[in-house]
């Protein structure tokens, strides 16, 4: 049996933390599971002669473990809130390719991760007004006429500041969701009382579309048919009760009205 | 008149979404046109099949196939399209209106609202699984030629 020397051991242990942070950073974007798998083993296998990489990842942690001459180490990190960032993952995809092709070295790599973790596009303010863009259009998607759009325009541009600011306290979705869907309904509720928005119930759908877990939903059976079915069950679940802490949300209001 | 004005409400809510879920600059009008033609090709199959889950599966097919299009012309994953040109199809409101009647004791209604969106849901998986299975057998035959 040949013993590591320590600063080889160092070197692979330092690869192994890039590529769970390389991950880790994909799936708090919400990238699938199977992409950040294979980014992970492939900025494993890209440096020293590893032989077995193993990477098992579902939405709430990263399990790696690889085996560097006959030794074995792994890696096991938590993930705990899931928002969906598309330029996040675009750029960790295209750095995962550059390092692999590239001599780029390890430290370097953990810098890069650690710049592409901060990088935010846009403001709150930009989101709030592009969440009021998708909530009031959907609103009409849903045959709102022009006085529900311009109510659900309202009423998620001003929840989606409250969202922001609740989630700012990392209590949980659930209670974020049920907050947010509680002021929906009753400033949609007062909005209509005010004569701006006709029908409550196609304001209220607008306005809680940002809040609504369809991409939950859509990605938990797209990985339940591709085999990954402990994230398929995960994000399920996941879907489930933000669905169910909206209706309660809602619920509560429309029974007092 | 009825299809513009849908493509253009499908077109800006799928834009408002790429800006939730922080798209790149340069891809967001992707997006919101892939979002657009998908949801055209979603009402006018809904026009002709009456079929809600057929023709969500039409729908995600496009989004599908556009998104990997534009993901192997820009060299950008494809999700960047995809998760933001799903939404006008993804059953959101079905998920909330399945809680809504479960909370008002109103089973019946639930389970068939339920299964719908099951189903949806389902149709949408099924078509961008399909398109990304199409995307990897032309990469198969380029590799080989």
């Amino acid at each position: 049996m040949t013993y590591l020397k320590d600063n080889e051991r160092e070197e692979v242990k330092k690869l192994l933390v890039l590529a769970t942070l390389a991950g880790r950073l994909m799936l708090k974007s919400g990238a699938e599971t199977y992409r950040v798998e294979d980014t992970v083993t492939r900025i494993c296998q890209s440096r020293k002669e590893i032989q077995y990489v193993d990477a098992f990842v579902i939405p709430t942690g990263i399990f790696i473990s690889l085996e560097y001459k006959g030794e074995l180490i792994s890696y096991i990190k938590r993930v705990k809130t899931i928002s969906i960032n598309l330029n996040k993952i675009a750029l960790v995809n295209e750095f995962s390719r550059n390092f692999v092709n590239s001599q780029m070295s390890i430290d370097d790599g953990i810098k890069e991760i650690k710049r592409i973790s901060k990088i935010n596009i846009y403001s709150n303010v930009t989101k709030a007004l592009f969440g009021a863009i998708a909530s009031s259009f959907f609103c009409l998607l849903f045959q709102g006429t022009k006085l529900d759009f311009i109510s659900s325009f309202i009423v998620s541009f001003i929840v989606s500041f409250l969202i922001n600011h609740i989630s700012r306290l990392k209590v949980s979705f659930f209670i974020d969701k049920f907050i947010g869907s509680v002021f929906i309904s009753i400033l949609s509720y007062f909005l209509i009382k005010l004569g701006i928005g006709e029908n409550l119930d196609k304001v209220i759908i607008g306005a809680i579309m940002p809040l609504v877990p369809g991409v939950a939903i859509t990605n938990a059976i797209r990985d339940t048919m591709s085999g990954d079915f402990m994230s398929g069950l995960s994000r399920g679940m996941e879907a489930v009760f933000s669905a169910l802490a909206i209706a309660f949300g809602v619920g509560i209001v429309l029974i007092f009205s | 008149m009825e299809i513009i004005k849908q493509f253009v409400f499908s077109f800006m809510s799928t834009i408002g979404f790429a800006v939730l879920f922080n798209s790149p600059k340069k891809s967001i009008i992707h997006a919101g046109l892939v979002g657009a033609i998908g949801w055209m090709f979603y009402y006018i199959s809904f026009i002709t099949m009456d079929s809600y889950v057929a023709s969500t599966f039409f729908g995600a097919l496009t989004v599908g196939l556009l998104g990997e299009f534009l993901a192997r012309k820009n060299k950008k994953p494809a999700t960047l399209y995809i998760t933001a040109g799903i939404i006008p199809l993804v059953p959101g409101a079905g998920a909330y209106y399945t809680m809504l009647y479960l909370i008002e004791n109103n089973f019946s209604q639930a389970a068939t609202k339920g299964v719908e969106t099951l189903f949806i849901a389902a149709a949408i998986s099924m078509g961008i699984i399909i398109s990304s299975l199409f995307s990897r057998s032309i990469k198969r035959v380029r590799q080989k030629d």
